[in-house]
């Protein structure tokens, strides 16, 4: 990998003016890559507690993968690592690597901001912002100084329709977020994470507050997107993880356990570990 | 069966007992101020000792100054002081250090606050002046706008942070964005409180903008206020005077009074 | 894979359901064993009684297939099971329909036998003991594989059927030879070449078994291989 941090277009991530359109950058769809995201011998703590231990794990790109586990596990630490989220919080920090694209996402010359625009988010609890639908959706592009209101319009249809809210909400773009029902907003959160067409949409546990029509409309969603995106999710309803994803990564007291394909972890497990845990025989 | 009948009449017995003495101000300034209200009292200065007529326009005109001086100074500070302490760094000695501070200047006495602002004000600048007063006034409610505003901060749903953050937000944006417009109701609601308690402070105007019988013609000069100018017409020995120390209390409530109510209506709904 | 048996689920009602079902497979294997060897007895013993048994005790055993059916289906419709627990179920159901077949096999012997008692007794019939006993002795061993979760003892069984096709091609093929000279018992001839057909059938069912225990514990296919 060239380490040529100003060209833009061998390194998405490497958006070094804040500013910068996110929109030239993946006019380009990368085929799929089996190393997309690559984790590297990672451990992290909260202080002095260990609770990633050493986790290797490699990504392919525009697949969906699923992070399961009992709680506790550090799927969901292992997730906000991606975009550095975890960094919000004090006293954390990590050893190993974790590299998207063959850069690490902590070398000093990538910006947070920037990597965070190119990662998308979805929050187990939904959190649109007290403004209005359409706000809502162009805040990732308003921060990144795109203010071009017929760019924005394209991207609010644009983003609702790929979340099939479309069609529910377009006649009150303009009416709070706050109004919606408990899925709809869901789906608005997920429109919000796309706005900014991210290469890579991270979701932890997004159904988890919805009922089972919403969890389907969801779901639904999560396999039209995977065309597009790269999608990890974190969720504690195996089945989900059955329905939705092609490969399957199960963690256990902040380890790695197994990592295969989401068939074969379901019908013939490699541990034995595994097994107990989605046959319901502990966890 | 019987207790239970009985602690429930003390309740509301003793909760009947604590509007007494307020609403017993309010009839007897009602009362004692209704007679003289009339345009007057906003248009006109005050009649010298012994003769009657007129009114302290001069006085709310100064209270009204010194008041948005006091916020001028106060608000900006306070606000972006609970920004620093709740959004940069809510977790770091200065921040302890600041809260701390903060939460005894409220327990200070108002008198302190104006024998500050005289030896940093008047003394320095060989006057007494409205801008001394509204110094004194900002000393004193400071602390309140900076601890509501923290208040209001630290209301806004954290999960709201987390998305722009989510998105790429740098820090500033989502406080910008997002925090700001999310805490503004409540923190108008404590700046409002702010006001309420500058415009009847006596102590801290009373050596700091002094008083003054003509209208104000410059923020350099002393001027009149309605808390000094009731203290100084109800220990007058004229009748007529003390009428008017009466209405001016009335003003003063109502101005007070109306302040808090507005502010509710104004901003309270939001807070569903 | 992990054959051995592991701890319980945290639902008990899900580790409960699971053994009635595996109850419920192994009853219905040992009535049928039971019908299976009184075919026989009336066969050698030319007992008709023994025939009328194994023919009225059939329809407890098509009973059980049912229940079988609709206790698997109930499993997977209340618990979702993945993993080990989806293939036993699937397993035992199937083993179910297969242990249904060797009933009904059962019961084909005993008619055959009942119609040779009404003739006088030949000794052409212990042309038939080998295959007799190693198609008893396969079914038995493809249900104890089934109640052991032993996948090789349920490997080696498709050998074995090999070996009995073998002995049934040879008793049928001497049979043959026996109607060519001796015509006038022409009849019995023919129901013991059906009655060594059966038996082989039977020996099919117990292979077909073994693959489902295979599949049950290893989750290994090992269906038509090498055909």
């Amino acid at each position: 990998m060239s380490n040529d941090y100003t060209s833009s277009e061998a390194h998405p991530i490497q958006v070094s003016n804040e500013t910068a359109l996110p929109y030239e950058l993946t006019d380009v769809v990368p085929p799929s890559e089996t190393n997309f995201i690559k984790v590297n011998d990672f451990r992290f703590f909260y202080g002095k507690k260990e609770v990633l231990h050493g986790v290797n794990l490699e990504i392919p790109s525009r697949r969906v993968t699923s992070f399961i586990g009992p709680s506790g596990c550090g799927k969901s630490t292992l997730l906000r690592n991606f975009n550095r989220m975890n960094e919000l919080i004090p006293g954390v920090r990590h050893e190993g690597d974790i590299t998207i694209h063959g850069t690490s996402i902590f070398d000093p010359s990538v910006e947070v901001i920037a990597l965070r625009r190119r990662i998308g988010m979805v929050f187990q609890k939904s959190n649109p912002f007290p403004m209005s639908i359409y706000g809502n959706i162009v805040y990732p592009l308003r921060i990144a100084g795109q203010g071009d209101r017929s760019m924005l319009d394209e991207t609010v249809e644009r983003c609702l329709r790929s979340a099939a809210l479309w069609d529910e909400v377009k006649d009150r773009l303009h009416e709070s977020a706050l109004g919606l029902s408990g899925g709809q907003m869901q789906r608005l959160c997920i429109a919000r994470a796309i706005a900014s067409r991210p290469e890579i949409l991270l979701m932890d546990e997004p159904c988890s507050a919805l009922d089972p029509i919403a969890t389907a409309k969801v779901e639904e969603l999560i396999i039209e997107l995977k065309r597009n995106f790269t999608i990890i999710i974190v969720t504690h309803n195996m089945h989900q993880a059955s329905r939705v994803s092609e490969l399957t990564a199960f963690f256990y007291l902040g380890n790695l356990v197994e990592f295969d394909e989401t068939r074969k972890i379901f019908t013939n497990p490699s541990k034995l570990q595994t097994e107990e845990y989605i046959t319901g025989r502990f966890g | 069966m019987l207790r239970n009948r009985f602690l429930t009449g003390l309740c509301i017995a003793l909760s009947l007992l604590t509007l007494f003495p307020l609403i017993s101000i309010v009839i007897l300034v009602i009362r004692n101020g209704l007679p003289l209200i009339s345009m007057n009292l906003f248009t006109q200065l005050s009649p010298a000792p012994g003769l009657e007529g007129g009114g302290f326009g001069n006085a709310i005109m100064g209270t009204l100054v010194m008041v948005c001086i006091s916020l001028l100074l106060a608000v900006p500070l306070g606000i972006l002081s609970a920004v620093y302490i709740n959004e940069y760094a809510p977790v770091s000695p200065v921040s302890s250090a600041v809260r701390f501070v903060a939460k005894l200047l409220t327990g200070i006495p108002s008198i302190i606050c104006g024998v500050f602002a005289f030896a940093a004000v008047v003394m320095t600048s060989q006057h007494f002046s409205a801008i001394a007063g509204g110094v004194a006034l900002a000393i004193l409610i400071l602390p309140i706008i900076l601890l509501t505003s923290e208040q209001a901060l630290m209301g806004v749903s954290v999960s709201y942070r987390e998305a722009s953050y989510g998105v790429g937000a740098t820090p500033f944006q989502t406080i910008w964005r997002i925090v700001l417009p999310d805490a503004m109701p409540a923190i108008m609601t404590g700046i409002m409180l702010a006001v309420s308690r500058a415009a009847g402070e006596t102590a801290p105007v009373l050596f700091t903008a002094l008083f003054s019988q003509n209208w104000i013609t410059s923020v350099f000069e002393p001027t009149a206020s309605l808390s000094v100018l009731i203290y100084n017409f109800a220990s007058l020995p004229y009748a007529y005077h003390i009428k008017l120390a009466w209405s001016a209390s009335l003003v003063l409530v109502t101005l007070v009074t109306l302040t808090n109510i507005l502010s509710q209506m104004i901003f309270s709904p939001k807070q569903r | 894979m992990h054959t051995e048996p592991s701890r319980p689920h945290t639902l008990t009602d899900f580790t409960t359901a699971l053994d009635q079902l595996r109850g419920s497979v192994l009853t219905m294997a040992s009535l049928t064993k039971k019908n299976l060897q009184n075919s026989i007895q009336g066969l050698f013993l030319r007992d008709d009684d023994f025939c009328n048994h194994s023919i009225a005790d059939d329809e407890e055993i098509d009973l059980l297939e049912i229940q079988i059916d609709r206790e698997g289906i109930d499993v997977m419709s209340r618990f979702q099971p993945v993993a080990k627990d989806l293939r036993e179920v699937i397993s035992s159901i199937k083993i179910g329909a297969n242990i249904e077949r060797v009933a009904d096999q059962a019961v084909n012997i005993a008619r055959r036998a009942r119609k040779l008692n009404e003739h006088p007794e030949l000794h052409e019939l212990h042309l038939l003991d080998q295959v007799i006993k190693l198609s008893l002795e396969m079914f038995e061993d493809a249900i104890r594989a089934f109640a052991e979760r032993n996948a090789s003892l349920a490997v080696e069984l498709k050998a074995r059927d090999k070996i009995l096709d073998r002995l049934n091609k040879e008793a049928t093929d001497e049979l043959i030879n026996r109607m060519q000279d001796d015509s006038r018992n022409l009849p019995a001839f023919l129901n013991m070449i059906f009655i060594s057909r059966c038996l082989e059938r039977i020996g099919d069912h117990a292979a077909n078994i073994a693959e489902d225990v295979v599949f049950a514990v290893r989750a290994e296919d090992i269906r038509h291989l090498g055909k």
